[in-house]
């Protein structure tokens, strides 16, 4: 008789275990789901601000970049230009633009010439330069966002008429940075 | 009779009160985790937005004129700069109170195309930026002097084209006065010649000392690049401009080959200044290549076709 009742308190007692691991195991359950909608809230939040500052630094960077020393006219298409971007540079640039690579940070740079315009896109290499419209400088292909901004694009051409020999030739152009999108 | 123990715990007691301990400590662990991590988030985000916030800066009309920055909290901007790669790189590094210290940062927000002359550490609610452009002899830059609106600098007896040049940028933290006596207490006294002054600086012999340390520089953009920077920031800088100095000479050196055949010649020793600005190791080596530099610049003003 005394055995019997000891085995109803064990089973009674294992019961109470039972349920308390299985309570154990839906807290358990519960807060990790918690912590991961949690993490996931936090990340894409994080994700969102990177974008943003990614953004921000594209378009604030469009606008430096026509002055900056690399892209910039300066004084040698005369009086100094603002927003000018010296074709002729930017072509030696593209040919070493592997030592300029993550300077500006950005994904790509790409100068389209609007006006006036040539039919199709006609990508500038050494060859067909200045009968072309567009120099990509970083990457052959643009990836992800851009930024952009209008640009007078100014180059030196030939000129057998004049005394000097050359003049110099201003069109305007579309200068669009690209960014990653995070 | 009760045999039993003094304090009376059943089992399923003993097992929630480890477990909900286990629970608690958990979720106070990640608490303090989520904390450290936002803060760190936040330093970032700040280094990022400062860096991103110098670029209009940079293409200003008015680009010697001051901003200020101002921040929520009590701000420390870290300044560091890495010579080493092709063009170096500029590092700030975010660092802000909370509960009375200093978040632990250590993350590194870099730039390549920045050149920031400051103190090591700069500290503050507001920030006084203003911008100069470097030209050696080409633009090299825009040269950006950062310093603590809590820091003020006194200006003695200053030349008149740069006591103008001060007064038009309106920062409140540098004062121009004629006499030391005159200057705020603990402001940092600049001295243009002799006298009892942090900071001292010889126009004739082209240095400032500080520190006791000798910066020497050439043109006024790098004059008060040595005022406002911590001696090793100055030295790394001028390292990094020499470099960049170097590219863009080789770019103007391609340029030149490229447009002779439109008949835009030009004849200027820009293989040298290359060769000669990779090579700088010290501000001390500034003098002898800016007589190569000033030749050059003179060349190319007087060209019918100019490179830059």
């Amino acid at each position: 008789m005394m055995q019997i009742v000891n085995y109803g308190k064990t089973k009674k007692a294992q019961l109470k275990i039972q349920q308390m691991a299985f309570m154990l195991i839906a807290v358990t359950i519960f807060f990790a789901l918690v912590g991961m909608f949690v993490l996931v809230f936090k990340f894409s939040e994080l994700k969102e601000s990177a974008s943003l500052l990614e953004e921000k630094d594209a378009i604030l960077l469009a606008e430096k970049l026509a002055n900056s020393p690399e892209f910039s006219c300066g004084d040698s298409f005369g009086t100094h230009k603002l927003n000018c971007i010296d074709a002729d540079k930017i072509m030696i640039l593209k040919s070493r633009i592997s030592r300029y690579s993550n300077f500006w940070g950005s994904s790509n740079i790409e100068i389209r010439k609007i006006y006036p315009g040539i039919t199709g896109k006609v990508l500038c290499n050494s060859g067909n330069y200045p009968n072309c419209n567009i120099i990509r400088l970083i990457s052959d292909e643009i990836t992800g966002v851009d930024a952009s901004t209008f640009v007078s694009l100014c180059r030196k051409e030939l000129d057998t008429g004049s005394d000097l020999g050359f003049y110099n030739k201003c069109e305007l152009a579309k200068l669009m940075v690209s960014y990653e999108q995070k | 009779m009760k045999k039993d123990g003094f304090l009376q715990i059943s089992f399923s007691w003993l097992f929630a009160f480890i477990v909900g301990g286990f629970i608690l400590f958990l979720a106070i662990y990640a608490a303090v985790k989520m904390i450290n991590t936002s803060e760190t988030e936040i330093d970032a985000r700040i280094g990022k937005e400062i860096g991103i916030l110098l670029n209009p800066l940079e293409i200003s009309f008015e680009s010697e004129k001051t901003t200020s920055l101002t921040t929520p909290v009590t701000t420390r901007i870290i300044n560091k700069c890495y010579p080493s790669g092709i063009f170096g790189e500029q590092v700030i590094q975010i660092q802000q109170k909370s509960f009375n210290k200093w978040t632990n940062t250590n993350i590194d927000i870099g730039f390549s195309n920045k050149y920031i002359f400051s103190e090591r550490q700069t500290e503050g609610k507001k920030f006084y930026v203003f911008l100069k452009p470097f030209e050696f002899p080409f633009k090299v830059a825009d040269l950006i002097f950062l310093s603590s609106a809590d820091k003020n600098y006194c200006f003695v007896d200053a030349p008149e084209q740069i006591k103008n040049k001060l007064t038009d940028l309106s920062q409140k933290n540098i004062f121009n006065e004629d006499d030391l006596k005159n200057c705020p207490e603990s402001s940092i006294k600049v001295c243009f010649g002799t006298g009892n002054c942090n900071i001292k600086i010889n126009q004739n012999a082209n240095y400032v000392e500080k520190q006791n340390k000798r910066l020497y520089f050439e043109t006024d953009a790098l004059m008060y690049a040595a005022i406002f920077a911590e001696p090793e920031i100055y030295e790394c800088q001028v390292k990094r401009l020499m470099q960049r100095t170097s590219e863009l000479a080789i770019l103007y050196k391609d340029k030149a080959t490229f447009i002779a055949r439109t008949g835009c010649n030009s004849n200027l020793d820009l293989v040298s200044l290359s060769t000669l600005a990779s090579g700088l190791e010290q501000s001390s080596q500034l003098t002898s290549l800016f007589q190569i530099v000033n030749k050059i610049g003179e060349n190319n003003n007087d060209a019918d076709c100019k490179l830059w």
